[in-house]
């Protein structure tokens, strides 16, 4: 599964990125890996203001509940909503149609990793 | 970490492995968890327990050594037969969970936890003084594999063994499959028919790629650990070190049907546990089912009306159900019974789950 163009991920491994003017957070696909068969999910509500590396949702695989931490400052504008009935859109396709929520970030910073340091840190934790 | 002679075999697998109470075993294969889980509802599953240990218990006293061990009355248990049991301390509390095995007259094998081999053994050989009894430790020698599902008897059908040779629902025959000598008994720990095969480390490589190849007709798929905990944890089968441990009697685990009230002979234990069998119990194992949308998990606390009544021990998702589900400890002092609402917390917020009956998805033994 290939990441969408412009993707920053944090260390945490959350993304985001821009599509169509707004911008999707999700977890990206080595999370997936790590996390295997995800069972259910929790959003937050709409409107909601999060500060960066705040809690705004929780997933859980079959082993365990992982937090999701947001990678940007900025308010909740959209939550999808089919995840609630279909988790394992996380599993399938992260990127797209497995996206977390929709943000308006208050600054998009700069520490975030773009797909090739991104790429680096990840095989840096595997050795 | 220890790995079993089946260590290869999941890598070629591509096998997640993880540590497992010091030995290095597969918690999944690369089609997952739930598709593991509902593999062995459906068809078979093909599951390395080579962890597990094996005692063997030899002698004119035997019989004896092993009924002052367990509550179970192993003088009942007939040759070929087999029988799940808990060794218990003076005080009731239960030091392991096990199969007792009767291969022989005077012989039997004890199947014990991978956690507790060395706890288990040395409880045993202490306990063993007095007997005429010979106890050997013999898990460094054999290694096992479980073949689960309601498929599995057609595999070992395939294997050349008619239905009507193989072991019934907990029994145990001495035979051979593909030129091995292995015990095969049909026991397990997923809620569904199926057969555990013990056989020599040097043999089990052979079995393990045998059995995947015979069975690919009735879609056998190797499963990991993962998915081992929720089907045990769907049919409501306990597990050492989380659901029970010393300081849980076999009675509080709501294992008194293994515990038969007409036995005669003491066994470790017995006051402690005749006197709650008798005047009943604190607290008790009962098994919840969530109304609301929410997985409980290891150790989440369970509410009636805003008073603490309980502890989860064991939680997770049903495949099955796609319901959260759990075995967890109450106070029976609540008077709380079967289709009883409670809260359990989760991450701080409290959801609804029904005092459920066991199992959680109906087992499907071949009796």
């Amino acid at each position: 599964m290939g990441a969408p163009e412009g993707i920053l991920c944090t260390k945490t491994h959350e993304y985001v990125y821009e599509k169509d003017g707004s911008y999707l957070v999700g977890i990206t696909d080595y999370a997936v890996e790590q996390l295997g068969d995800i069972v259910f999910v929790e959003l937050p509500e709409v409107g909601t203001e999060l500060e960066k590396k705040e809690v705004f949702a929780t997933i859980e695989s079959v082993k365990a509940a992982s937090e999701v931490y947001m990678p940007v400052s900025g308010k909740i504008v959209e939550i999808n909503e089919r995840l609630l009935n279909e988790p394992e859109l996380i599993n399938s396709d992260c990127y797209e149609e497995g996206w977390l929520i929709k943000v308006e970030p208050a600054s998009l910073e700069s520490d975030l990793e773009d797909a090739m340091e991104y790429e680096d840190y990840i095989s840096d934790v595997e050795e | 970490m220890k790995r079993t002679f089946l260590y290869d075999e999941h890598l070629k697998l591509n096998a997640k492995m993880v540590d497992f109470c010091g030995w290095e075993m597969p918690i999944q294969y690369p089609d997952g968890i739930v598709a593991e889980h509902k593999a062995v509802r459906e068809n078979c599953g093909l599951f390395d327990v080579s962890h597990m240990g094996e005692v063997f218990a030899e002698g004119e006293e035997a019989v004896f050594f092993l009924q002052h061990l367990v509550p179970q009355d192993i003088s009942k248990l007939h040759e070929g037969h087999a029988v799940y049991c808990q060794m218990t301390d003076e005080q009731g509390g239960i030091i392991d969970d096990l199969i007792i095995y009767r291969l022989e007259e005077e012989k039997f094998l004890l199947i014990i936890n991978a956690a507790c081999i060395d706890n288990d053994f040395a409880w045993i050989e202490k306990n063993a003084q007095g007997y005429d009894v010979r106890v050997e430790n013999k898990s460094e020698e054999y290694s096992m594999i479980a073949l689960q599902g309601p498929k599995s008897s057609d595999v070992v059908e395939k294997s050349g063994i008619f239905k009507h040779m193989q072991p019934k629902f907990f029994s145990i025959i001495k035979t051979k499959i593909d030129g091995c000598d292995v015990f095969l008994s049909r026991t397990g720990y997923t809620g569904e028919d199926g057969f555990e095969i013990l056989a020599k480390n040097e043999d089990i490589s052979h079995l393990w790629k045998y059995l995947m190849e015979i069975g690919k007709e009735f879609s056998i798929t190797p499963v990991g650990l993962g998915a081992r905990d929720t089907l045990r944890l769907e049919a409501a089968l306990l597990l050492y070190g989380q659901d029970m441990n010393k300081q849980t009697t076999p009675i509080e685990a709501s294992l008194g049907w293994s515990v038969p009230e007409g036995k005669t002979a003491d066994y470790n234990g017995r006051d402690v546990i005749l006197s709650q069998l008798k005047n009943g119990v604190a607290r008790k194992l009962v098994g919840l089912v969530m109304t609301d949308r929410a997985i409980p998990r290891h150790n989440c606390l369970i509410y009636k009306n805003g008073i603490r009544v309980g502890i989860v021990t064991s939680g997770s998702i049903s495949p099955m159900l796609g319901v959260g589900i759990a075995l967890g400890y109450v106070d029976t002092s609540k008077g709380l019974k079967t289709d009883d609402i409670v809260e359990i917390e989760i991450r701080g917020r409290f959801f609804k789950a029904k005092i459920s009956r066991r199992p959680f998805v109906h087992k499907f033994y071949s009796k």
